[in-house]
Parts: C-alpha cells; structure tokens; sequence
C-alpha cells in the first residue's frame, strides 16, 4: 500500500506518491520512496512524472522566479523543461517527454499560478513527512542561465586587469618623457668618454 | 511594506498585532516605535536615520512575512488580475490608485526613485515585481527568501 501526500495552494495541488523506507525503520506514514507525483493546475493538462523529473522541475521553477525578481532576462532551459516569460504578467512552459514521439506539453501560466505552484514546492521541501534528496541549486542550472547569471562578472574579471595594468604603466611612465631626454644623455656619455680618455 | 498597507486598509494596527503576536514587544513595544523604524527609509518624507538595527531590521521582515501569509489571497487576486490584458481590471485599478495615493502621502515626491513609482509604466513593473517577491515568501522558510531577495536587490 502506497502513501499519499498531498499540498494544496489556491489553485494548485502537489500530490506525492510513494514508500517510507523501512530500511531506515521510518514510520508507515513517511515518504522517502517517490514513485510518482502529479501537480494539478486549475484549468490546465496535468503534469505527472517520476522522482527523476520532480527535482530538475523544482529548480527550474526556482531559478526562473530569482531570474524574475532580480529583473533579469527571465529565460530557464533544459533538456526535460523550458520556461520564458511572455510579457510581465504571463510565462510559457514547455515540457518535454523523455519518452520518444511525445510531443512536448506547452503551458501558459500567470504570477499568481507560478506562486501558487512555488508555494507547493515549498511546502513539500519543508515537509517532515517527506524525504527528498535536497540537491545544490547550482548544479542544476542549464549552461544558458548559468552564462546569464555570471556573464556580467566574467567580462569584467577579463577586461579590468589587463585595463587597469594598461592605464597604470601609462601614468606612471608618462612623466618620465619630460624627464629624460635622449639627446642630453648622449652628450653626456660622451664627456664621460672623454674625460676618462 | 507599503505594498501590504495598500491591500489592508488598517496596515499599521495589523502591523503592531502580528508584531505583539509574534512577541516582538520589546523591539516595538508600540506603534510609533515601528513607525520610526520605517522612517529609514531614504525615500520617506520623514526619513530619519536612525541606522537599524539588526534585531529590529529580521523582526521588521518577520512581520512582513507573516502579514503576508495573511494577504496571500488577495495578493493573489491582484496578480490575477493583471493577467487579462483585453480586460481593465477594477481589482487592479483600485489596488494602483491607492498605492499612489499612499507614495504621494508619505514618500519625498522631489526623490527620482519616487518619481519612477509614479511612473505609469515603470510603475506596474515594480508594484508586479514586489507581489510577486512577497507571494513567494510565505512558506516556513519564507523569513530567510525575503532577507534573500532584499539583499540581493
């Protein structure tokens, strides 16, 4: 007999399905075994898939809602999911099936469906009942974010030292040109010379 | 803050009850209290700076947060309401025309910042980007995703 969890948000519910693990002697009621998981959206096609397909959707919702608040351009895309904002207030889904000749679920979600849907992700992630494999963010990130997010830094890490390098050396040998004169020096020398001669 | 204040009309009693509920009393122990340490913001007619502390700046959020967890609905509404576009929305307009008022009441209207949020165009933008932030921390760990997020801005 499978236990079923459920987390509701307004509009949306998570249902996680799935064993506890009696290796571990956890209750009957835990969920550390997820053999499925359905997330219903009012009014749009459900999305159900297996554990392996849960975490990568979890950070994609994640990583886009931080794209969208830090006012950066809010694009997510990835093998198993794609997320771009269509304006300010609506955002497209793309999910793609690993299985072959599946065409992909295309969803168009507003502000409000996307916090409800976050907010059922947090509510399973702060869940005592379930245990779910909390991986780094960052691992996860498609290599097109990832260039979004330090874009910025990395130009600059390569131009500014080199830059600064460049501008210091000519400020600081710039002076030496009304100081030294070539002409002079020669003279110069050549008194030496002619002194020790 | 102010985005909360907007949906509840009685923004500041609500803001001193969570505030007793959550037992920050000693912090602020009453209204005016919390209302001086709103005033560091650079933007507010009356700003003082008082420079905040710590323990007054993680209880402010708490507060924020916890509010929200009770406004979510209707934060919820406004998104939504927003997401037609063929339609005007009267949740929208309201929500829009009040939160102007309280920024024409109580922000220093010579700040460009404060010019911006009055800004039509730049003004959806921001108020969309603040409920959307606040909707997205009212989870347990919601206290630490909004520190997150205005550290971050």
């Amino acid at each position: 007999m499978q236990n079923k969890l459920s987390f509701h948000q307004s509009a949306v519910t998570l249902e996680i399905i799935g064993l506890p693990d009696y290796s571990n002697n956890e209750n009957k009621d835990q969920i550390s075994i997820i053999s499925q998981w359905k997330l219903t959206i009012i009014n749009k096609p459900l999305i159900e898939g297996k554990i392996e397909h849960l975490e990568p959707i979890m950070n994609a919702f994640y990583m886009y809602s931080n794209l969208l608040i830090k006012n950066e351009i809010p694009i997510y895309e990835s093998k198993l999911i794609d997320i771009k904002a269509e304006n300010l207030y609506m955002h497209n889904i793309v999910l793609k099936s690993s299985k072959p000749d599946v065409k992909p679920l295309i969803l168009k979600i507003g502000n409000s469906l996307l916090s409800d849907t976050i907010n059922c992700f947090d509510q399973l992630k702060e869940s005592s009942k379930i245990r779910i494999k909390k991986t780094d963010l960052s691992n996860n990130i498609s290599k097109k974010v990832r260039f979004g997010l330090n874009k910025k830094v990395k130009f600059f890490n390569f131009v500014l030292p080199p830059f600064i390098a460049i501008c210091s050396l000519i400020i600081f040998s710039a002076p030496f040109i009304y100081f030294y004169n070539p002409i002079e020096d020669k003279e110069k020398n050549e008194l030496i010379n002619l002194n020790k001669g | 803050m102010l985005i909360l204040e907007t949906i509840d009309l009685n923004g500041i009693q609500s803001l001193y009850t969570i505030s007793n509920r959550l037992n920050f009393n000693d912090i602020f122990p009453n209204k005016v209290s919390i209302w001086k340490v709103r005033n560091n913001n650079p933007l507010r007619k009356s700003y003082l700076k008082n420079n905040i502390r710590v323990d007054e700046f993680d209880a402010l959020i708490k507060i924020t947060v916890e509010m929200t967890r009770y406004l979510y609905p209707y934060i919820r509404e406004i998104l939504q309401s927003k997401e037609d576009l063929k339609n005007s929305s009267v949740i929208w307009d309201d929500f829009n025309k009040r939160f102007t008022e309280l920024i024409k009441e109580r922000f220093n209207l010579d700040s460009m910042r404060v010019k911006k949020l009055l800004n039509q165009t730049k003004n959806d933008e921001i108020i969309i980007n603040s409920l959307l932030t606040l909707s997205l921390c009212i989870s347990i760990e919601g206290y630490q995703k909004l520190k997150n997020f205005l550290f971050d801005f």
